[in-house]
């Protein structure tokens, strides 16, 4: 078998967070009922004309900058004609010849560089709904500013692939540029890929893949293209430069159009929008707004707070959970106790929860109660838990929790002397078998005192006045 | 009503403020006649009766005004002479629009023109030609050759054009009037369909130049819906109207005066050259050498836009929409095959050409630097001179039918004012003589960038020594 290196370049549309559409000044709101976040101009009435959003400009100039881009200060759009009954005026509002970024890359966490070649700015086209013979159009989406991210053909791998998307998807939310929901069409991903003989300079034809919807389906997909191509030139069949379709149901690809077939879309620079030059100020505004990237956070986590690359990594992927623990740290200093009960109990719990992460309401500050009262053993592992669930998604303040549901531990001596004595006279058995040397036969002594005291004896106290107790 | 017929709309909008007349009855009595000589002239597709109430004020409060059938009048049907908006309704107003309303100006209808302002006769139109007013068999110009005729026949004190390549002023030589095209970003396009985007330019068509002035006024300036539009403040254009033009300095562009020019047309300008002499003008020759570019040049770039921008009417959303569409090719093609007339799909198979991959740089890409070249002419003569005076078109009117057959001769009626537009500039065509057949033969002044104060200072002291400017035709019905 031979042996062949796989290569891949991926092309991401992004839809950036803005609160109106890029030509004209309807909303950008997700589910609203069809063609009501409509106007004459991204309908493509006669006689209207684009006015550029700027929030668009910051916001990929943002992505530009944290993507590590060169930005092309001379801004001009061009028009890419083509007819679909999505697109209201045939043509779509696009960057062309001089994309806004260029020359970028980015760091995958397995330290892997993969070269960002463009990032431009362009318009959603609409949805198309088929119902039966007929074919409804939803305008909501025409005219959502996109930013179209091209990688180099750097990326060796269907998994590669898979971590790029991630990490990708990781740093647009990171700065607040996009929500990177596939599933409501704010991300999606088409991929080119090619083999050529392993070590070879001179790269294969490569094949365009479309109409992938998650990112594993992106992996999938290029597997499959993957072992098609290798059996392919195995063959000693030629790979021909095509579009091809994933079939998320039949799992394969197939052809959706040759080279020959692809359109030309005449692009030439859009008359109705003026050039103009990008100030130094908004590049300067961009690069101080840009917040802090996945690879210096990671960085940060493990040098600063001590945790494993690992255990990093989660708040790196999380950054809603790495902002919780540091404003946790603020009310509770100490860096171990929080982060055992965050990656302990408390994502254990929001797994838990049906919205996750977006159903938690606990504050930091609340969430530090629980702490402090457990390591000052006010409250007891058990407690704690209960404490914590009955507060996660309501912020119900900790200490009328602890009053209302009576989970103070007992820690005085004297009531624990007493629910001692009962349990050493009911329990003869475990209490000969301590005498004889097996000390573990305590635990269950314990365990019975907590069973008495419904959970709220502190378990450490009540094995020391046993242990003392049994040495008598 | 004959004595409204020699007034200016300042002086009807005078009379109204006065209380003299009413400006229900003004309005009632412009339809009336419209109705009238309609019928045999064809000049307005569509008159709207009753006038609705104005609202605001200005000098031009009350004064009836006919726009060409490219500008959107919410609720209103525009259809820029084409079948394939025959029944599409405005959903808004054009900023010129609401600004003509905010002055308490009357829009009385619409007019006509060639379809979607390509051709220069106004017999591109899905209604039929327009006639001229000096003579039924000659045609009235184009494109917008409906608005012209209406104010040459005073069926209107005034009425807005648009000018891609010569569209206001080349009509308005023809039939008499003065058409003004405004500098490039002077005035909103937003609600003007587009033809050439970066061509088109809205203008007024009047009898004179104080009415010229007054709705220049009205329609000039910055609009946030326009971002070619400029933010560059508009003057008080009437100001300008002043005859003391000693020491303007005007240039003759010798290239302008060569084949093909018409003898009457040609001796009428020598006039006008000598009436600037003898007014104080100091006036010189000067060259434009790559005048003989323009007209390939245009019909590249106004072509290439033109055909993205006509991509829209494809029977999906508005407009004529095929019964006889299988599929959504067939729609596509049938809809378009259906709806747009022989012209348009010429421009259209032009433009996409033009932008195809493998023609883009010999063709679209090689006419942006003529279009630069040309330009630059105008820049340096204009260090020499403040306007350039021209024929606005080769000939006087012509006959019905003459040229349809031969479009490459009637590109050339606007060969004296498409390079205006290639460059941006303001220019205006006035009458300025009369053939032995007693047709109109305009004169153009060409002005540097936001310079139309000095094109309408020289038009002015032209008309205060002149009487073209108040002939009349005598309607043949």
């Amino acid at each position: 078998m031979n042996n062949f290196d796989t290569v891949i370049g991926l092309e991401v549309h992004t839809q950036l967070k803005t609160d109106s559409k890029i030509f004209c000044s309807c909303s950008t709101q997700f589910e609203s009922p069809p063609n009501t976040n409509i106007c004459p101009v991204c309908c493509g009435y006669p006689g209207v004309l684009p006015v550029f959003n700027r929030k668009v400009l910051s916001l990929a100039i943002r992505v530009s900058l944290a993507l590590n881009c060169k930005i092309n200060r001379s801004i001009y759009f061009e028009r890419k004609n083509y007819f679909y009954p999505d697109l209201p005026k045939n043509y779509q509002i696009s960057q062309y010849k001089l994309p806004l970024g260029e020359d970028g890359y980015i760091e995958l966490p397995s330290g892997k560089k993969v070269g960002i070649e463009r990032v431009h700015m362009e318009e959603d086209a609409g949805k198309l709904v088929h119902r039966g013979d007929c074919s409804l159009v939803d305008f909501n989406r025409t005219g959502l500013p996109l930013l179209e991210i091209v990688s180099r053909p750097d990326i060796e791998s269907p998994q590669q692939a898979y971590e790029y998307l991630k990490y990708l998807k990781l740093i647009l939310q990171y700065i607040d540029a996009s929500d990177c929901d596939m599933e409501k069409g704010s991300l999606r991903c088409d991929a080119n890929i090619s083999l050529k003989p392993a070590g070879a300079g001179e790269l294969g034809t490569k094949v365009e893949l479309k109409n992938m919807n998650s990112f594993k389906g992106v992996r999938t997909a290029l597997e499959f293209e993957v072992r098609r191509q290798r059996k392919c030139i195995e063959r000693g069949d030629k790979i021909f430069q095509e579009t091809r379709l994933w079939d998320v149901d039949k799992l394969k690809t197939s052809i959706m159009r040759s080279k020959e077939e692809a359109h030309d879309y005449r692009y030439f620079p859009e008359p109705d929008l003026l050039d103009f030059r990008v100030s130094d100020d908004i590049i300067e505004d961009e690069k101080d707004s840009l917040v802090e990237l996945p690879q210096k956070k990671k960085k940060r986590f493990v040098e600063k707070h001590g945790f494993s690359e690992k255990e990093a990594d989660i708040f790196v992927t999380n950054p809603w959970l790495a902002d919780f623990f540091e404003q946790t740290l603020c009310f509770h200093g100490k860096c171990k106790d929080v982060a055992n009960w965050l990656l302990g109990p408390f994502l254990e719990q929001v797994n838990n929860l049906e919205d996750k992460f977006n159903s938690v309401k606990i504050s930091p500050e609340n969430f530090s109660k629980i702490i402090r009262y457990f390591v000052e053993r006010k409250i007891n592992n058990i407690g704690a838990k209960k404490i914590l669930a009955l507060s996660i998604v309501t912020n119900e303040d900790v200490d009328k929790i602890i009053e209302r549901e009576k989970l103070a531990q007992i820690s005085g001596t004297t009531e624990l002397e007493k629910f001692a004595e009962e349990v050493m006279e009911e329990n003869p058995k475990p209490v000969k078998q301590y005498r004889e040397g097996k000390v573990q036969a305590v635990m269950f002594l314990v365990g019975q005192i907590m069973r008495k005291t419904k959970g709220k004896a502190n378990p450490g106290l009540a094995k020391e006045i046993l242990e003392r107790r049994l040495k008598q | 009503m004959n004595k409204l017929e020699l007034s200016r709309a300042l002086d009807i909008a005078e009379k109204i403020r006065k209380k003299e007349i009413d400006e229900g009855e003004v309005y009632d009595s412009y339809v009336k006649k419209i109705e009238k000589v309609n019928p045999s002239l064809n000049i307005f597709v569509d008159v709207y009766p009753g006038k609705e109430r104005l609202q605001g004020d200005s000098p031009l409060r009350g004064v009836p005004i006919a726009v060409k059938d490219n500008i959107c009048v919410e609720g209103k049907k525009i259809t820029c002479a084409s079948r394939i908006l025959k029944s599409h309704i405005a959903v808004y107003d054009a900023t010129v629009i609401k600004r003509i309303k905010d002055n308490g100006l009357a829009v009385i209808g619409t007019t006509n023109m060639d379809e979607f302002a390509f051709g220069s006769s106004t017999e591109n139109s899905c209604y039929g030609p327009a006639k001229n007013p000096w003579n039924k068999d000659y045609v009235v110009g184009g494109s917008s050759g409906g608005s012209a005729a209406a104010v040459a026949a005073r069926l209107v004190p005034m009425a807005l054009g648009s000018d891609t390549g010569g569209s206001i002023r080349q009509p308005a030589s023809l039939c008499g009037v003065v058409g003004f095209k405004p500098t490039y970003g002077r005035v909103s396009r937003y609600g003007l369909v587009a033809f050439g985007s970066s061509l088109d330019q809205i203008g007024p068509i009047t009898t004179n130049f104080c009415d010229c002035a007054y709705l220049l006024n009205i329609i000039c300036g910055f609009d946030e819906r326009d971002s070619t539009s400029v933010k560059i403040g508009a003057p008080d254009f009437t100001r300008s109207l002043d005859d003391n033009i000693r020491d303007i300095k005007i240039g003759i562009p010798k290239e302008y005066f060569g084949e093909g020019l018409d003898g009457e047309v040609d001796s009428a300008i020598k006039k006008t050259i000598d009436f600037y002499k003898e007014k104080g003008a100091e006036v010189k020759e000067i060259s434009l050498p790559h005048t003989e570019y323009a007209v390939a040049t245009y019909y590249i770039i106004a072509s290439s836009e033109a055909s993205s921008n006509l991509q829209r009417f494809d029977g999906v959303r508005y407009g004529l929409r095929t019964g006889s569409a299988k599929d959504l090719k067939s729609l596509y093609l049938d809809s378009r095959k259906e709806g747009l007339g022989g012209e348009a799909k010429r421009r259209i198979f032009l433009g996409t050409h033009s932008l195809s991959s493998g023609y883009y740089d010999a063709y679209y890409l090689k006419a942006l630097k003529s279009r630069r070249l040309i330009k630059n002419d105008f820049d340096r003569a204009f260090e020499k001179v403040d306007a350039i005076l021209t024929p606005t078109s080769p000939t006087p009117a012509f006959k019905i039918g003459e040229k349809t057959d031969d479009p490459l001769l009637m590109y050339l009626s606007d060969i004296y004012t498409i390079s205006v537009n290639l460059a941006g500039l303001p220019a205006v065509s006035f009458p300025c003589a009369f053939t032995k057949g007693n047709l109109p033969i305009g004169a153009q002044l060409i002005g540097r960038e936001f310079q139309e104060d000095t094109l309408i200072k020289l038009g002015y002291a032209f008309q205060e020594s002149t009487d073209y400017h108040k002939r009349i035709p005598e309607l043949d019905l």
